[in-house]
């Protein structure tokens, strides 16, 4: 029951979203874009936070680093920006992979410190490494394939590529290695027991959670023709959380919709007032003391109580 | 990058640049060690704590400004900016934080996280976005001759300032009956409260101290650094690796952990300006990977 | 639950839409994206201050071509990310006749290079980067303030009679940083071939605690360190040099150190004894104009004009005889009609030249110092005026950089 009123409104959504760039003003169609590739990344996280239970406290690090890599590759490297398209998302994955190695010895608060101290080695080495990234500047004008320059082009190139994405994490997710993941997010004792190689799963979890940030970083290059150090920042991956627990992060769409809301809020509220920060700190304020399961978890929960109801009749 | 630094090593330049990155641990300590009560004991990661800092670098400048500015400007701004920062963080502890000590730590995490995006923006509207000065005191400004090079004399009031604030705290901690009873409350808070102590109370006053030492940290570090919005990011992040890498809780994990972090920066400049911020990070992640509960015990 | 859901749901399509309605089609609309937040703040509200007061003046005798001008402001939070966020919102959404901003370099590349892509006219009304209008200068952005070049150039001209021969530069690590130190070391040693550069210092924007990059520098001795920072890093600079009393050890040349925003922030604190340009002193020169200027600003905002406001205003006065001159809203004609039109400012009149799209103001060099009549803040002793045509690079200079 619950499935399917999901899938009708995917559908719906999902045809909107063909649809928009001919009936709105092209402001619009940057902000989905941007929406889509928010919602990648916090789903993203969610892969590793949500699903796989790891502290995962500077998630952004890997979206940033894809971003970057993508940007210096077409930029100062001069490869052909498809390559770096692709290559992008692999950087992250190394990156996951280095940092997971080095990282998954310890558990909960002190795995997610360890990632934080990590990750802002990595910023401060972008950040001052003035010739290379451009340092606090960033980089701007990345030029991107005529195909996809437009801003209808950069639109539909995001929403396959997030699109397909979304469908091979969930995919993952609803696999064998998937539920032994959870098995190990809800007891990773007893998971050990049973002759799972935990270590391995979670470390095979962080790779891919880092692919896919990786991926919407090249999204965001795309979308945005610039790479800037802020996206290596702790700030940013507390802000992704935020929007996975908003949306619900024992869902699988609860992120992107969490995104959808925050970013949604971010652009209207900043043309109202200048005080977003305070917005949004209170609105996560209420969402961790009355909705900790998230909007999306909230929504489920209520369709799941109502079809219960009607089951008994 | 500039080898000569070997040749340096026991040039004045060295030792300046080594009792400038003493004066920066000092503000780091005290910042620092209060984190690590409150960690410690409540089991809060508070990341609201570069925040208290910032109100307290701000309300030091209101009082020097009311005040008038000159010695007694600066001694009652010192005095009472972290007594305001305490009452704040008095109000948040009893109105929010002491209904929510059983949540899972991602959660409160996220919890003080969200408080310090607040506190950014009240900043913001109670004190505006302009730069603030907060004037040096006649007796502070100018420097005093190290081998020849000028050292500030304010960085070496700091510099005494610091171990007077670890031995205080240390007293405190160590040989006052609250102290004792906080330090039973971060190893087993059941036991403390069936011994029939009030818990409650005694996690609001280590998290009111804690934050008094943030704001006694920002109003100490005020006449030195421009008093701006987002001071808080930086310094919270460097803060909560101090703590990690001192030992959760540890008072003087703090101290050690502020060292390396205040001297592996002003060293590192000298040997490679550019990446002179790098040090500390690396540092950081040399010792976790050797310890990765921190260097001294911590009360988890 | 339902029922709130939906009215949720028509909350935020209601957002959507209702915001997305702003002005009527019969005004020339500006958008400004600058910095609004944060320390850099205190020089941007000059900016829209100055620009306010022009365009009443302009609008109260019937606006430009029967429409009136309106402006709108985006914050940046100093920050190039945000800034071009907001750039892309003025331009898709708001529909802004001309774009104008802003204070952070980074950001108005950024932001020129998404005009050149929209074409439409961007007022550069801050940033000084001498990229703006040199090397990634294109046909739809104008520079409304000094550029980088143009400071350095200045720079060498003050000091070229001074004895110095050793030099150091220290700043921040970002475009602004190192454009204008290395500028100015170029014309330096263009003008003093015999001069030596000792070393170089670069550290994190906004980095407070200087002591432990300093205290090396002094050790090296050089005659003179000039100083490559902007906003926050200014005051830092200058509180650390009254500190070390670092003038007694050598010359310290700081462009801005004269301005007013920074002597009134660092108050009666300020150090003496700083080398400095900027493009306006409201108490310099005491032309009519000039007095007149100062005296309105103070009459609508209660506070002495600082060099933001310099800005503005000419950033208006250069819109509206530019449409008046082009006699259509046109975007193409517009820009033709910029190229080589003269304005009246307070400190003269300004010629926004054809070649490269700079504006040619003059530049005033001077030394801080206390004075009796102004007991609050330092202002410049020992002012000279330079010309903005002896000290503007060559538009030979300019389209050879274009070329590479």
């Amino acid at each position: 029951m619950v499935k399917r009123k999901t899938t009708v409104i995917l559908l719906l959504v999902a045809a909107v979203l063909v649809f928009l760039p001919l009936g709105v003003p092209r402001f619009y169609t940057y902000i989905t874009a941007l929406i889509v590739t928010m919602g990648l990344l916090s789903t993203s996280l969610n892969f590793a936070l949500g699903y796989g239970g790891i502290y995962q406290l500077h998630h952004g690090v890997f979206y940033g680093t894809g971003a970057y890599a993508t940007a210096v590759m077409i930029t100062k490297l001069g490869y052909n920006p498809w390559l770096a398209y692709i290559a992008g998302p692999l950087v992250a994955a190394a990156l996951s992979l280095v940092m997971g190695i080095i990282c998954i010895r310890l558990s909960k608060l002190y795995f997610g410190m360890l990632q934080i101290s990590l990750g802002s080695l990595v910023w401060a080495i972008v950040f001052r490494w003035y010739s290379f990234t451009g340092g606090d500047d960033g980089i701007h004008g990345i030029p991107a394939p005529s195909m996809i320059g437009s801003s209808k082009g950069a639109y539909y190139f995001t929403i396959i590529v997030a699109g397909l994405a979304m469908f091979l994490m969930y995919r993952i997710l609803h696999s064998p290695f998937g539920s032994t993941l959870q098995g190990i997010r809800d007891n990773a004792v007893r998971s050990q027991a049973i002759g799972v190689n935990v270590r391995r799963h979670q470390l095979a979890a962080l790779v891919m959670a880092g692919f896919f940030a990786g991926v919407a970083g090249v999204l965001f290059v795309v979308v945005d023709n610039s790479v800037f150090p802020d996206l290596l920042f702790w700030t940013l991956s507390l802000e992704i959380t935020i929007m996975a627990l908003l949306g619900g992060w024992f869902t699988f769409l609860g992120p992107m919709l969490g995104a959808a809301m925050i970013v949604l809020l971010r652009t209207f509220v900043s043309t109202v007032t200048e005080y977003w920060t305070f917005a949004m700190g209170i609105l996560l304020m209420l969402v961790i003391l009355f909705l900790p399961e998230g909007v999306l978890g909230k929504v489920f929960e209520i369709w799941k109580s109502r079809a219960s109801a009607e089951d008994r009749g | 990058m500039s080898l000569d630094f070997l040749a340096y090593f026991y040039s004045p330049g060295v030792v300046c640049q080594i009792l400038v990155g003493l004066s920066r641990t000092v503000i780091l300590f005290i910042v620092a060690s209060g984190l690590s009560l409150i960690l410690g004991v409540l089991r809060i990661p508070n990341i609201a704590h570069g925040s208290l800092y910032m109100i307290g670098a701000f309300m030091a400048y209101t009082v020097s400004r009311v005040v008038g500015g000159g010695i007694t400007g600066y001694w009652m701004a010192i005095i009472l900016a972290p007594l305001g920062v305490a009452l704040v963080s008095f109000i948040v502890e009893r109105g929010i934080f002491s209904r929510l000590y059983e949540r899972e730590h991602i959660m409160l995490f996220l919890l003080t996280f969200s408080f310090s995006l607040v506190f950014g923006d009240l900043v913001k509207m109670v004190w505006g976005a302009d730069y603030r000065s907060v004037p040096m005191p006649t007796s502070f400004q100018g420097s005093i001759p190290i081998f020849g090079l000028p050292f500030p004399i304010y960085n070496f009031f700091l510099l005494l300032m610091g171990p007077i604030v670890a031995v205080l705290l240390w007293l405190i901690v160590n040989k006052t009956k609250m102290g004792k009873i906080s330090r039973a409350a971060a190893v087993d808070r059941e036991m403390v409260g069936a011994v029939g102590i009030n818990v409650s109370l005694v996690f609001c006053i280590v998290f009111v101290i804690g934050c008094f030492l943030a704001g006694l940290g920002g109003a100490l570090v005020a006449p030195i650094v421009n008093v701006v919005l987002g001071m808080d990011h930086t310094l919270i992040m460097e803060c909560f690796l101090i703590v990690i890498i001192g030992g959760l809780g540890n008072i003087w994990g703090a101290l050690l952990g502020s060292l390396i972090f205040g001297l592996t920066q002003s060293l590192g400049i000298l040997i490679w300006p550019q990446f002179g911020i790098v040090f500390p990070y690396a540092a950081v992640i040399v010792v976790l990977s050797f310890r990765p509960t921190g260097l001294l015990r911590s009360t988890w | 639950m339902k029922r709130a859901m939906i009215v949720g749901l028509s909350v935020v399509l209601l957002g959507f839409l209702g915001v997305s309605f702003s002005y009527g089609a019969n005004t020339i609309k500006v958008g400004f994206v600058d910095t609004y937040s944060g320390p850099a703040s205190v020089y941007c509200f000059d900016v829209v201050d100055g620009f306010k007061m022009a365009i009443d003046a302009i609008n109260a005798k019937g606006g430009v071509l029967g429409k009136k001008i309106e402006y709108t402001t985006r914050d940046e939070k100093f920050n190039p990310a945000t800034g071009l966020a907001m750039a892309k919102e003025l331009v898709m959404r708001e529909e802004v006749d001309i774009l104008a901003g802003t204070i952070n370099s980074a950001t108005t590349l950024a932001v020129s290079d998404f005009a050149k892509k929209e074409k439409i006219p961007f007022l550069c009304t801050f940033a000084k980067s001498e990229k703006i209008t040199g090397e990634m200068g294109h046909r739809y952005v104008f520079g409304v303030a000094e550029n980088t070049r143009m400071i350095g150039k200045a720079t060498a001209f003050a000091v070229a009679k001074k004895p110095y021969k050793k030099f150091w530069v220290a700043g921040e690590d970002y475009e602004y940083g190192h454009a204008v130190g290395m500028a100015s070391w170029r014309y330096i040693k263009a003008m003093k071939p015999d001069a030596e550069l000792l070393g170089q210092t670069w550290w994190k924007v906004g980095e407070a605690d200087l002591a432990p990059y300093i205290t090396p520098i002094v050790q090296a001795k050089p005659d003179m360190l000039y100083m490559a920072t902007g906003g926050v890093g200014n005051l830092n600079f200058m509180k650390l040099a009254k500190a070390m009393n670092l003038m007694k050890e050598m010359a310290c040349f700081l462009h801005t150190s004269i301005e007013l925003s920074n002597l009134q922030a660092l108050g009666k604190e300020g150090p003496e004894g700083i080398m400095g340009t900027v493009n306006y002193l409201f108490y310099y020169p005491e032309t009519p104009e000039n007095k007149a200027f100062v005296a309105e600003f103070r009459k609508m905002y209660n506070r002495p004009p600082k060099v933001g406001a310099l800005y503005g205003y000419a950033a208006a006065q250069l819109i509206a005889k530019a449409y008046q001159k082009a006699g259509k809203i046109d975007k193409e004609k517009f820009i033709t009609a910029m190229e080589g039109l003269t304005v009246d400012s307070p400190v003269g009149k300004l010629e926004m030249r054809k070649c490269d799209h700079q504006l040619m103001l003059p530049m005033f060099y001077g030394v801080t110092q206390k004075s009796p009549q102004y007991p609050d803040f330092l202002i410049a002793g020992d002012i000279m005026t330079i010309a903005g045509k002896d000290y503007l690079p060559t538009c030979d200079e300019i389209m050879k950089v274009r070329q590479k």
